[in-house]
């Protein structure tokens, strides 16, 4: 099919057809141009872009008609930088759309106009109105949580601790995951593999939940 | 006498390694074997693991379950709130679809609970598998002293709608039977502030352990004794934070396994309780020597 076709050439992670009018592909953000592009040089008419709010992300999906057939590109751009580039000098009419869902949602369009549409210029909301809190769980349970999602722990095993534990005649760590590589390996594969790392926010790498502190 | 898997979970190893010390004496001299659960996570924490998200908790709770399943059909665990998670764990991976669904991530790393293990808490396998006469016979020094007994929430948690007194009432006799003397008191039952000091330090200080320490301190108690870290660790902490409330207190909180292996004989240098934030070394030199 030929929306097909555009959509991989132009790089999309998945293409799926939903039904016999209608194709959903999901692109990084940073393609949103390259995509827009290969859709309006084969005759695609912009739709519209609907912004969402996904707990930890801000879902985006641009909609085109491509020979009467519905193109829902989805993407995603992170609460913490709710960011894209711009595509209003691909398509002019999507200015409009970019200004709703940077009224509504807070995401910021790189090169775009960012100037409201819907809401009054002056007195504008703290934050965005169709946003949530970002937190997905309370700032004084998540050392914990981060801990446990961590090492496996509620705490770290402190030095203070390792010496009384030697002094007392025990091994100097407890026989747990963190204890060795292989052990600490596993726990970060399982937190991905339960999807921690997307549904909680879980950052593997800086070993911190999302959108808990500032 | 039975073989059992023990499980330690985080807090006893990470901040009161004295239990472990003593509940390794204890299991020792009553003849109980175990064999020690390895490279396991926290059970999670029964409050964290609530907010965590349900998927992953339960995942690490299951691959604790199955790596103790590889030791045998019985998993000894020593703190009320690992008791509380795995037997949840155990009763939400009954359901096929669940327990298929929480494999599948397992496998990923290689592992599978198979869905045939029992958790079992200490004080039952002391009460019911070891029993009070046994105990008994090894007791050396009575302790024969005013304890209060704090359950800890989570110890009434009784899997398939049991009576949720049994535990409690079993640590009672345990008690008794090593030359204790429980004293009754009006908030026994109340929770010590742990989980909501998490959220709410303050609240959980003047709701829950304000008046607890007012009761030990009117029945001029000599130790409080728990079957939980968590439990040992807010009363410790927190008593020394209640002078904001005008109350004065120096209490030794003293775990179950801490006071048996004291009264079984072992010298109380022997224990590490310098660990512990309230006087349990000095309770303990006094009392037994």
């Amino acid at each position: 099919m030929e929306a097909e076709r555009v959509l991989k050439a132009a790089g999309a992670i998945q293409v799926v057809k939903k039904r016999d009018r209608k194709v959903e592909a999901a692109i990084r953000p940073d393609r949103i141009r390259t995509v827009a592009s290969k859709l309006c040089s084969h005759g695609a008419r912009f739709i519209i872009i609907a912004a969402a709010d996904s707990g930890l992300d801000i879902d985006l999906i641009y909609h085109f008609d491509l020979d009467g057939l519905v193109v829902a590109v989805k993407t995603r751009v992170p609460k913490e930088s709710p960011e894209i580039d711009s595509i209003k000098d691909i398509v002019p009419g999507a200015e409009w759309a970019e200004r709703e869902a940077s009224d509504l949602c807070g995401v910021r369009f790189r090169g775009g106009t960012n100037e409201p549409l819907v809401l009054p210029k002056e007195g504008a909301l703290e934050t965005p109105p169709l946003t949530r809190a970002f937190r997905v769980l309370p700032a004084e349970v998540a050392p914990v949580a981060e801990s446990i999602a961590s090492v496996g722990a509620t705490a770290p095993l402190t030095s203070l601790m390792e010496r009384r534990r030697q002094e007392a005649g025990l091994e100097a760590k407890a026989p747990m995951v963190y204890a060795t590589e292989k052990g600490t390996k596993e726990l970060t594969e399982l937190i991905k593999q339960a999807s921690f790392t997307e549904r909680g926010g879980f950052d593997p790498e800086r070993k911190k939940l999302r959108g808990v502190y500032k | 006498m039975k073989e059992y898997a023990v499980y330690w979970g985080c807090m006893i190893p990470h901040r009161l390694p004295s239990i472990e010390i003593a509940a390794r004496y204890v299991l020792e001299k009553l003849g109980v074997r175990v064999r020690e659960v390895e490279n396991y996570t926290c059970c999670p924490d029964p409050i964290i693991g609530r907010f965590i998200d349900r998927k992953t908790a339960l995942t690490l709770s299951a691959r604790n379950l199955a790596l103790a399943e590889e030791l045998g059909p019985e998993l000894l665990v020593l703190c009320n709130g690992c008791f509380e998670t795995l037997i949840e764990a155990v009763e939400a991976l009954h359901d096929e679809n669940t327990r298929t669904e929480i494999n599948q991530i397992l496998e990923k790393v290689g592992r599978k609970y198979q869905g045939a293990i029992q958790v079992r808490h200490v004080v039952e396998v002391l009460h019911d598998d070891v029993g009070l006469n046994r105990i008994k016979e090894v007791v050396q020094k009575p302790s024969r002293v005013k304890l209060a007994v704090h359950y800890g929430c989570h110890l009434f948690r009784e899997p398939n709608g049991g009576d949720i007194w049994r535990k409690p009432k079993q640590f009672e006799e345990l008690l008794r039977v090593i030359g204790g003397n429980p004293v009754l008191c009006d908030h026994n039952r109340l929770c010590c502030g742990f989980p909501t000091s998490h959220v709410d330090p303050e609240y959980s200080l003047r709701m829950n352990l304000l008046p607890k320490m007012r009761c030990y301190k009117q029945l001029k108690i000599e130790a409080v004794v728990t079957v939980c870290p968590a439990c040992t660790i807010q009363m410790e902490t927190g008593q020394r934070m209640l002078r904001k409330f005008g109350l004065e207190t120096s209490v030794p909180i003293v775990h179950l396994m801490e006071l048996m292996a004291l009264a079984f004989g072992m010298r109380p240098q022997e224990l590490s309780l310098k660990v512990h934030r309230s006087p349990v070394e000095d309770f303990a030199r006094r009392v037994f020597g």
